[in-house]
């Protein structure tokens, strides 16, 4: 493992409604000395207080407020933006549902440490995946295939790792769920080196219920 | 005789209204001109209906009325369009204030 100090790595949680999960998603981030930058996008249940009330206890947590629900892509925009701002080194999206396990971020950030990649995704294991996640995850895949020209093994992953460099070249413009297919095709765009990394994920109720929505137009 | 009074009656409400809000800078000179030529036409195609007969043959269309419905529909189509254009716009406009106003709350 590369060496780097924690507070070096920025994790970008995007949150939108997420009053069941997102202390303990968090908390376990902060537990391991990560810098968190939470955008609450617009959340209307208790969101907004759980986070208020980490960030006046705890130390490393920056909370970010959309004053309306905008999207995800918009809330990972800013929260790039904002930990490039904070001068972060290493930048780690993360999603406040509670799927990723916090141990794999070591895993996504190595290839970084190490200058063999300027953004890396962490993949999921489809065969555990529910089978109605994995047929839609793997048409999702197609369609960044079929639109970006480029082949990954899980588009719509919500752990991934950038170098400063890349969050701040990254161009976002989708504003729902299509922005994991668009940062895709912004690494392919402005050839940026990219890996892939396994990662678990933590399969619950909620985890299960959430994902890409279909936006028509 | 009821369509040709209803037509008229809305051709001039049309022009009226359009040169009220060109009046109140709400539409551009390009776009009162736009409006005037639809409620003239209007008009003119209520007190006159076999013109449209006549610009239809000339285009290579049956009735006068498939003409109207074919220029209505275009029509329609096109301020849809351009409705859409203008809600995508403020749509990322909202979005750009939003992503800004969460920057700068958290700075100050």
């Amino acid at each position: 493992m590369a060496e780097h100090r924690q507070e070096d790595v920025a994790v970008v949680v995007p949150v939108y409604n997420e009053e069941k999960t997102v202390a303990g998603v968090i908390e376990s981030l902060l537990d391991r000395g990560y810098r968190v930058i939470a955008v609450d996008d617009g959340s209307r249940d208790s969101t907004p207080e759980i986070l208020a009330g980490i960030a006046s206890e705890r130390d490393g947590l920056s909370v970010y407020t959309h004053v309306i629900n905008r999207g995800l892509g918009t809330a990972l925009r800013t929260g790039l933006r904002a930990a490039v701002d904070e001068g972060a080194s290493c930048i780690v999206t993360f999603d406040a549902d509670g799927q990723h396990d916090p141990d794999d971020i070591e895993g996504v950030i190595e290839p970084l440490l190490k200058g063999e990649a300027d953004v890396v995704i962490g993949s999921r294991d489809f065969s555990e995946m529910p089978l109605s996640r994995s047929l839609g995850n793997t048409l999702m895949n197609l369609l960044t295939l079929l639109f970006y020209g480029c082949r990954v093994s899980d588009s719509q992953s919500g752990l991934r790792a950038f170098t400063a460099r890349a969050a701040s070249v990254i161009d976002i413009k989708s504003r729902g769920y299509g922005v994991s297919s668009e940062i895709i095709g912004e690494i392919h765009r402005n050839g940026l080196r990219m890996r892939e990394v396994t990662i678990k994920t933590i399969y619950t109720p909620e985890t299960i219920s959430k994902g890409p929505a279909p936006q028509w137009v | 005789m009821i369509y040709q009074v209803i037509g008229t009656v809305i051709g001039i409400a049309g022009i009226i209204v359009s040169f009220a809000r060109f009046r109140e800078s709400r539409t551009s000179p390009g776009g009162l001109l736009l409006w005037l030529i639809l409620w003239v036409s209007v008009i003119l195609f209520s007190l006159n209906p076999p013109f449209s007969t006549r610009i239809a043959n000339l285009l290579g269309i049956g009735r006068g009325l498939d003409f109207l419905l074919i220029i209505g529909i275009l029509g329609a189509y096109y301020l849809l369009f351009r409705i859409y254009l203008m809600v995508d716009r403020i749509q990322q406009d909202i979005t750009e204030l939003v992503h800004e106003i969460a920057l700068r709350e958290h700075d100050d």
